[in-house]
């Protein structure tokens, strides 16, 4: 059975007009336990609004979403939460960190959200700050540190609590090409290591080309997929190409690097 | 878009901001308009009154001015700067230091004009209300008329006009626009770790814990030169309690892990830490505000209520008539007759006491004192009748001075013994003191008390002029015909009887005057209080994007509605309920104080009143709890 299974999922936002506009038709998919899955698509195509609803920080109109065995679509709205904070991480494209929090008290979060016991948490810490090398920033304050460093706190944030899927939004989107590189082998890493589940949304395609399969998007739909041979240069050359296939918005291609 | 439209548009679309900082200035300028409209009243120019109360209203105008132009200072200073960054990006488009200068002036003219309006309509509407509530506290027949004198309008308008343009120049003059990057930081700027000095928190809890034992240990001699110390130290001292020693303690907090690391504990004591620290200015002014409408409604309030209590502890009997030397005595029953003939007229119940008295002379430090004595048996049937029970009686070479009840401390430094002479009669007595049951005889320093026996030797012996009586009334309800008995004792002739002396009188003067200082302290006090919660008001609602930046976040990694509001509802509590706190027990040690000089308990209506403010606050608080709420809902 599949970690994640959408089944026939829209979203429809209606103007009182009655004039309606359907950001997600029909769209079903599903994710694997241990997959790197990347959306891709021009701006407007509903990558993010996907995203939302798979995470179900938003409702869907139509159809079912069964995550971990759990049908989504009919848990009450605060069980939800709970059920986020324990098998979701979230990783932002503005980091969304505290800052009235330092660096590890931001970490343990999600953990001191669920009651857990100091000495845990501590332990838990040290773990995945050794796995993503800030554990020399523990102490510091969000502002005190690069956005690099901030980006790979977030996602410790996210994975700290273990959680059977990971959804990034952009996640490279505030950064450089160095801090996105580090960013992104981190993920990849905790992808090859820990089997952590990860669905990103981004619209950059050398961050993606770290995903194992690419989904692409217009107008609310699956327009295509691409999956990772074993080289990850010829892969980003096959995003640029179905890219510009899609003919998206000239800003949303990038000249080539690496 | 002209440049005026552009700042009228900055009003308008910043108007959420602007509402209950809006709403405050209104009702300031409304109650000053007010309090205005019946000091330029017609007809209270004819009244008897007009003197003092007049001094009452313009010292309450003075007052509520004062304090609005501190608010509008204070409110005008934090808009600018929640709006540095804004200023920042108009300055990158190449607004200069001028145009935005007088961007700023409009801005604050619109309100000032907008507010004024609105404080004028809405004290005309209100108007006729106080003006009947005034005329009915002063007694005065029938309502004073509605009338809005036009100069009542005008000094508003115009007093508050020039006090909002004072306060833009003000605020304008010190914006400081050196670099652009600077305004655009501005808005960051206050997330710096709060700092904090241990020596500071330490001095300043010394500083509050010092005006609390000066105020604890104050008695009536020494109250007024009491008074400035003890706001010298609460003041600098509550100051430091908030700036230094609120971050101490939540950074005590944060050491205790099994307690920081406890659920939404987390969010809440870091939240709290730097909010604290933000708002360290803030809540000390507020709770400033609400110490003194505390302290100022409370000492009031349980001063009227005690008046009657101390009215007999001033005048131990209802009523007393004293006569001196045999001539006025033999004419005293016929003065006599004239009060209780009013008091029978009236329907008044009495009983009265003939009470001999003598007189005799000590010396005291080279000296010469007078004092009266009266005989054992007649003090006690005085403490009968007002419910004491004697048991000790004097001896033959005792006296027992009677001590009023409203005594200075050299008062009671008597020597151990004295010689008590009279004309014709001699005795040497160890003094001892005793509790008050007559006014204090206006002829003599003191009064004693003997054994029947040794009164006796005196009174048989002493001159016609040595002699006293007093006729001492007891009356049914002396509270309620208070009127009626002051006006039955000026019908005695002065000259036969030369001291007189009603609880009711005592009791009238205070309630009048005190009744009157509680319309006037009560109305500012409200005000203050209303200032108060609007100040918090205000400060949450311009914190209220960056929080709800704050709650989406939090949403997304599984924070609760529930939890939400947890946190929420704890974070608004302490804002409001810790400036709160500290100000009831900044008023408590001032009630202490106002204790030491009254007989009664005044416990019972300082609670009272605490509550009532506790009622009012609370009302707000849950109120703007859930707005506070609804808004963080929205993006959960």
């Amino acid at each position: 059975m599949s970690l994640l299974q959408a089944t026939n999922i829209s979203k429809v936002y209606g103007s009182k007009r009655g004039i309606e506009h359907k950001a997600i038709d029909n769209i079903s998919l599903s994710i694997e336990k241990g997959e790197f899955v990347g959306v891709m698509g021009p701006s407007g195509s509903g990558k993010t609004t996907l995203l939302n609803m798979l995470s179900t920080i938003d409702r869907l109109s139509a159809g079912t979403l069964t995550i971990n065995g759990e049908e989504i679509t009919r848990l009450p709205k605060g069980k939800l939460a709970k059920f986020r904070r324990r098998e979701m991480g979230f990783i932002f494209q503005d980091f969304n960190l505290l800052d009235t929090l330092t660096i590890a008290e931001n970490i343990m979060l999600p953990l001191t959200l669920d009651g857990w016991k100091v000495k845990d948490m501590e332990n838990k810490l040290a773990h995945v700050a050794n796995q993503l090398s800030i554990d020399t920033i523990l102490r510091n304050r969000s502002f005190e540190v690069s956005g690099g460093q901030m980006q790979r706190a977030a996602i410790a944030r996210a994975i700290i609590h273990e959680p059977a899927i990971i959804f990034a939004d952009e996640p490279t989107g505030n950064l450089d090409s160095k801090a996105s590189r580090q960013v992104m082998e981190a993920l990849a890493h905790l992808n090859r290591e820990k089997e952590a589940t990860t669905l990103m949304v981004s619209h950059d395609p050398f961050a993606a080309s770290f995903c194992e399969r690419i989904l692409f998007i217009k107008d609310g739909k699956i327009f295509n997929q691409l999956n990772k041979g074993d080289n990850r240069q010829t892969f980003f050359q096959e995003i640029l190409n179905v890219q510009s296939m899609l003919g998206g918005d000239n800003d949303d291609l990038q000249t080539v690097r690496v | 878009m002209t440049f005026r439209q552009f700042a009228f548009n900055n009003v308008k679309r910043n108007s959420r901001q602007y509402m209950s900082y809006f709403f405050s200035c209104m009702f300031s300028v409304a109650v000053f308009f007010i309090y205005a409209v019946i000091m330029f009243h017609p007809e209270i120019e004819g009244h008897e009154f007009r003197e003092t109360v007049q001094r009452g209203i313009v010292a309450a105008e003075i007052i509520i001015f004062a304090f609005s132009f501190l608010f509008v200072m204070y409110s005008t200073g934090a808009f600018v700067k929640s709006r540095k960054k804004e200023y920042g990006l108009l300055m990158t488009l190449g607004i200069s230091k001028g145009q935005l200068n007088r961007l700023l002036i409009i801005e604050n003219t619109i309100i000032a004009i907008v507010s004024i309006v609105a404080g004028v309509l809405v004290g005309i509407l209100f108007a006729n209300l106080f003006i009947m509530g005034f005329s009915q506290i002063l007694g005065l027949d029938g309502s004073l008329g509605f009338h809005i004198a036009p100069k009542a309008i005008f000094l508003t308008v115009i007093g508050y006009f020039i006090m909002f343009e004072v306060n833009s120049l003000f605020v304008v003059w010190t914006l400081r626009t050196n670099a652009v990057i600077d305004l655009f930081r501005g808005a960051r700027a206050s997330k710096r770790v709060p700092r904090f000095s241990w020596i500071l928190s330490i001095i300043g809890l010394g500083l509050v814990v010092a005006a609390y034992y000066i105020a604890w240990t104050a008695e009536l001699y020494n109250i007024f030169y009491r008074m400035l110390p003890i706001l010298g130290l609460i003041v600098p001292g509550t100051y430091l309690l908030y700036t230094q020693f609120s971050v101490a303690f939540t950074n005590l907090l944060k050491k205790r892990k099994s307690l920081y690391f406890k659920q939404t504990n987390l969010l809440t004591i870091s939240e709290l830490s730097y909010k604290l620290k933000d708002h360290a200015r803030l809540l000390f002014f507020v709770t400033i505000l609400s110490a003194v409408a505390f302290t100022a409604s409370g000492v009031l309030f349980g001063a009227l209520k005690s008046a009657e209590t101390e009215a007999t502890a001033f005048v131990p009997q209802d009523m007393t008539l004293l006569s001196k030397g045999e001539e006025n005595i033999s004419q005293m029953d016929a003065e006599v007759q004239k009060v209780t003939d009013y008091l029978d007229q009236e329907k008044i119940n009495y009983t009265t006491v003939n009470i001999e008295r003598t007189q005799a002379r000590f010396t005291e430090d080279g000296n010469e004192r007078w004092l009266d004595i009266i005989s054992f048996s007649d003090y006690k049937m005085l403490a009968g009748l007002n419910g004491t029970e004697v048991t000790k009686a004097p001896a033959d070479d005792e006296i027992f001075i009677m001590l009023p009840n409203v005594v200075l401390p050299a008062d009671t430094n008597f020597p151990e013994s004295i010689e008590i002479r009279s004309e014709n009669s001699q005795q040497q007595v160890a003094i001892k003191t005793t509790e008050a049951v007559l006014i204090t005889n206006r002829h003599t320093s003191y009064s004693g008390v003997v054994s029947d026996q040794l009164y006796e030797k005196f009174a048989s012996r002493a001159q016609a002029n040595e002699r006293y009586r007093t006729v001492v009334f007891s009356i049914d309800n002396w509270t309620e015909h208070a009127e009626a008995i002051v006006e039955s004792m000026s019908k005695v002739d002065e000259e036969i009887i030369s001291g007189r002396d009603a609880s009711a009188d005592f009791y009238l003067i205070m309630k009048n005057s005190l009744s009157h200082a509680l319309f006037f302290g009560l109305f500012i006090s409200v005000l203050f209080f209303l200032a108060a919660g609007s100040i918090l008001y205000f400060k949450l609602y311009q914190d209220l994007d960056k929080d709800v930046a704050q709650y989406k976040a939090l949403y997304r990694i599984g924070l609760t509605v529930k939890e939400m509001k947890k946190v929420a509802t704890k974070q608004v509590a302490y804002l409001f309920f810790i400036p709160f706190s500290v100000a009831v027990i900044h008023a408590s040690f001032a009630f202490k104080a106002l204790q030491n000089m009254l007989q009664s308990s005044i416990i019972l209506p300082s609670v009272s009143l605490i509550s009532c403010y506790l009622l009012v606050y609370a009302i707000y608080f849950f109120f703007i709890r859930g707005l506070y709420i609804s808004k963080m809902k929205q993006v959960m």
